[in-house]
């Protein structure tokens, strides 16, 4: 008996201490499980990452938010990715799965028509480094890179030409014919990129089925050829 | 039986010792096996929790960029770089005969990793000529590392950038063992003779002026203890630092300590380790502090509310000094090197040290929450790449500041008066600058989200791009500014009048923008419907449902400064809207992308009346009601603006762009009760001073083809001879094209 005593004790003590809690919180879950789409609010503005994860939708304010802001004093924005309207208007688009890889149905042609170089320096720079990137298999960090070359030169006709060339390629037609439409404005007297805008335009159309739209903008492409 | 019950009685206490014994050391060994696995469990696992990083945009350098006046000097003093007489390591920038040198830092950007650099800026006038390595060779880029603005806590607020061993400069250990525990690396965790020297202190002085404790202590108590001084803690304090000995090398506790001890506290944030406070006090990272540096942080250690620094510089130095003077004495350091350091100020950073961008991170937070749980956001050491612009920013809240001093001087006192400054960039709808409140922003509510207050005039443009989509109106077009007087469904007449109470006859309708016209507008509104209006709305980016009722010609919408700014982003960009957006990516700790965010564009309206309408923002600015801005602006910097103000004077609004940035401005009483501003003495200087410091490329209009211009009598609508003297230039579709007149008059 007097042997047991300590035994039982023994046990007790192993047993408070396999329960005790640990004073801090262990190992946090992996961030990899935020990347899984499945579990996440599908937002289809967003560009396929390498990392299939969730994409940081712009900030606009939409009425609900507005009674959020109402009701809880601090505002709140809700995201309202611009894609998704753009995909309501353009009915006849292919629906795209909403998770985030990328799905080329048909890689459209982009247009094989030589631009003007940029008379500035750096713009040559960062687009050869998307170039180098997209040639990687790299094509966020392209888009990556194309972006600061925009914001760099947000006038110059030749980084939404590759914009919109780019996001083609990836399948976002509707977002590259917009960018071309865009570029369009920058370029009333140059022939050359009104050409190749109006044909990827041509191209987005096609890939959206806009057999009308395309008809037109082949029309348009012609006159600058 | 006597002498048997005493060898019993004798026998019965050392066999109940004996027993107790047994139980209490037992009880010691479970207790050593528990705190053992406490302490492998702690120290293995995920130590802390780290906060997201908020990164500014960072600041390109390439040729042929303009910058403002002042600007570059104040990025890289917010990004602690040292002036020095040659810059040899990351970090530091000369003065040169042409521009300066920069020694840019290491970072790991979510494209990818970018080596430090030495590179000279040749500048002229504020403008970047040409980039040149240390090498030689020109470049066309430089990217500096971003600012880091910001962070995403816990909710015990604890705040660390964690360092290893390799990331401290030459001097930071031998000082913080000179210090805390000289003989660290040969003691078992705990110093007998540490303590018993620290008695023997204590004693002579008849107070505690020494502690006996380790580093390995102090450890145990910052990273496994509560602060309460129970007797508890007394108790396992040493046997765990014991245990942590034995386990874990020198070097492992060293690191786990370097990013532990607490340094300091900024508001509710608890600053802990030395990569954060170096960051924090200095601007800098750990790795580029000088020895009077190291040993101001080392010297923090023993009380860092007391030293601090930033409030008790005196109090600071001297025990900076102290700590030198150990260094000598330990012979670490020579006498004359000590009395060098010791005459050095502390170089504390600049750099503002509080949040100094609560609007725009606030906006982040709430942006970023709705993609990632908040474990995630305040846990994981995120890092955020946002588009904050720390220059347009800091000058943002600079003229929110400035202006509304100047308001209350010349208006008297307003308490209530409440304002609100959206800016972004031009072309990318990237947000720059959020101010929230009158002050650059320290209190609670963010005014540039909500309040949303009638918008008033600032509405006026819709209406023109509404019309002119019709393809029936040019800015030319003559639209009468009579009295309107418009039935409502009760019954009852609106009869909405002129600013000035007067009407003025039949005017251009370029003209009913720029003096903002209120019947004009009215008429020019029920000529395309109310419908038009709204659906335009929309198109520009505005999703809230709105009542179609006339009033909205005049701007009886409600907003918030964050809505308008995008109806006139789209306007500046255009035609195209682009929603605004401030992340750009989100990458883990180790460099991995999350997130980013596509730029992308949907046509709202097309080029050619859009053009129109800038034409005709642009002469608001120069003969309308927005011509106060030329009292800060030079008269050839172009800019498209709008005033606004609502019934009584309750808000007062400006907004407009220049080449790059499209900024939005309200001021308002909190109550909304009237104020004595209208748009244009209240709004507009805030807008005006920020526009004259941030930097100006000039930029030309890129005119469609759609469009011509044509010399105008404006009130016969013809076009005439270029030599008279009562024509307007005003450009008009080619659908629209006028016929010419030989004479002026006719």
């Amino acid at each position: 008996m007097t042997l047991l005593k300590p035994l039982l004790w023994m046990s007790m003590g192993l047993l408070m201490g396999a329960c005790a809690a640990p004073r801090y919180d262990p190992i946090v879950e992996d961030l990899s499980v935020l990347a899984r789409p499945s579990e996440r609010i599908p937002t289809s503005g967003a560009q396929a990452t390498d990392v299939s994860a969730p994409v940081v939708a712009p900030v606009t304010l939409s009425p609900q938010a507005k009674q959020h802001q109402a009701a809880t004093t601090t505002a709140v924005v809700t995201a309202q990715p611009i894609a998704t309207q753009i995909k309501a208007e353009a009915k006849s688009a292919p629906q795209e799965p909403s998770n985030q890889s990328v799905v080329i149905t048909q890689p459209a042609a982009v247009p094989d028509a030589p631009l003007p170089e940029s008379d500035q320096a750096v713009v040559e720079q960062l687009l050869a480094e998307a170039d180098q990137l997209k040639a990687q298999g790299k094509v966020t960090q392209a888009v990556i890179q194309l972006q600061r070359a925009q914001r760099i030169a947000p006038r110059e006709p030749k980084v939404y030409a590759r914009l919109a060339a780019l996001q083609l390629s990836l399948g976002e037609a509707s977002r590259a014919e917009q960018l071309s439409l865009k570029g369009l404005t920058l370029v009333p007297n140059q022939q050359n990129y009104q050409y190749y805008f109006w044909k990827l335009i041509a191209a987005s159309r096609s890939h959206l089925g806009n057999v009308s739209g395309e008809a037109e903008a082949i029309g348009e492409a012609a006159k600058y050829k | 039986m006597k002498s048997k019950s005493k060898a019993v009685q004798g026998w019965v206490p050392w066999l109940l010792l004996m027993k107790l014994a047994t139980v209490l050391m037992v009880l010691g060994v479970l207790a050593l096996v528990y705190l053992d696995a406490q302490i492998r469990h702690r120290f293995e696992g995920h130590r802390w929790s780290l906060p997201a990083k908020v990164y500014a945009r960072p600041l390109e350098l390439f040729s042929g960029q303009q910058l403002a006046q002042g600007q570059l000097d104040y990025e890289l003093t917010q990004l602690g770089y040292r002036w020095v007489k040659q810059a040899r390591a990351p970090g530091q920038v000369q003065k040169t005969d042409r521009g300066i040198a920069i020694y840019t830092r290491g970072f790991r950007f979510a494209d990818g990793d970018q080596q430090g650099q030495l590179v000279e800026v040749s500048m002229q006038y504020n403008k970047v000529i040409s980039l040149h390595r240390a090498t030689g060779q020109t470049t066309s880029l430089l990217r500096l590392e971003p600012q880091l603005v910001g962070g995403i806590y816990p909710s015990h607020n604890e705040d660390r950038e964690l360092i290893q061993l390799d990331d401290l400069p030459n001097g930071f250990i031998e000082t913080l063992l000179a210090v805390e525990d000289h003989q660290y690396y040969s003691h078992y965790g705990v110093s007998p003779t540490g303590i018993a020297r620290a008695m023997w202190a204590n004693m002579k002085a008849g107070a505690v002026v020494q502690g006996g404790s380790t580093l390995t202590q102090q450890l145990v108590k910052n990273f496994y203890l509560t602060d309460r001084q129970t007797l508890w803690r007394k108790l396992i304090e040493a046997p765990m630092a014991l245990l942590l000995n034995v386990h874990y090398s020198k070097d492992e506790v060293l690191e786990v300590y370097l990013n532990e001890v607490f340094v300091g506290q900024a508001g509710k944030r608890a600053l802990h380790g030395f990569g954060l406070a170096s960051r924090f006090y200095f601007g800098q990272p750990v790795g580029e502090l000088k020895l009077h540096q190291v040993a101001l942080l080392v010297g923090l250690v023993k009380g860092p509310s007391y030293y601090n620094p930033q409030k008790h510089p005196k109090r600071a130095t001297k025990r900076r000094n102290i700590v030198l003077s150990i260094l000598a004495k330990r012979g670490l350091i020579s006498n004359a090197q000590k009395l060098n350091y010791q005459g050095l100020p502390l170089d504390l950073s600049e750099a503002s040290q509080v949040s100094r961008y609560p609007a725009y991170m606030d906006v982040v937070r709430q942006q970023l929450q709705q993609h990632y749980p908040a474990s995630a956001l305040s846990s994981h050491g995120l890092r955020i790449f946002t588009s904050l612009d720390p220059w347009v920013q800091n000058q943002a809240d600079k003229a929110m500041i400035d202006q509304i001093k100047k308001l209350n001087k010349r208006y008297g006192d307003m308490p209530e008066l409440q304002g609100a400054l959206v800016v972004s960039h031009r072309d990318s709808g990237e947000l720059l600058a959020l101010v929230g409140d009158n002050n650059g922003g320290y209190a609670g509510h963010n005014w540039a989200l909500d309040p949303s207050r009638q918008v008033g005039s600032l509405l006026k443009p819709v209406v023109h791009l509404a019309a002119l989509e019709t393809g029936r109106f040019s800015p030319a077009s003559i639209i009468d500014d009579g009295p309107v007087s418009l039935p409502q469904s009760d019954g009852s007449l609106w009869q909405p009048q002129n600013y000035d109470r007067k009407s003025h006859g039949k005017v251009p309708m370029y003209e009913a923008l720029a003096k903002s016209y209120n019947q004009a507008n009215v008429r020019l509104g029920m000529q395309i419907g109310v419908d038009a209006v709204l659906l335009q709305l929309k198109k520009l980016g505005i999703e809230q449902s709105i009542p179609a009722y006339p009033s909205v010609f005049l701007g009886a919408v409600e907003m918030s400064p964050l809505q308008v700014n995008q109806i006139y982003q789209t306007i500046a960009g255009h035609g195209f809207y682009s929603p605004l957006s401030l992340v750009r990516q989100v990458t883990k700790a180790n460099g991995q992308l999350l997130s980013h965010f596509p730029f992308a564009v949907r046509q709202a309206a097309s080029s050619a009346s859009v053009y129109m309408l800038q034409q005709e923002m642009y002469k608001v600015a120069t003969e309308g009601t927005a011509k106060g801005v030329y009292r800060y602006l030079p008269k050839h910097q172009q800019v498209a603006a709008k005033t606004g103000t609502t019934n009584d004077q309750r808000d007062s609004w400006f907004s407009g762009f220049s080449g790059q940035h499209v900024a939005t401005v309200w001021l308002g009483n909190e109550d909304a009760k009237p104020t004595p501003l209208t748009g244009a003495s209240g709004a507009l200087n805030i807008w005006g001073q920020l526009v004259k410091k941030l930097a100006y490329t000039p930029y030309e209009d890129i005119k469609p083809q759609a469009v011509e211009y044509y010399y105008l009598n404006t009130i016969t609508g013809r076009a005439i001879p270029k030599g008279c003297s009562n024509g307007v230039w005003l450009p008009m579709p080619q659908n629209l094209a006028p016929t010419y007149s030989i004479m002026c008059g006719y």
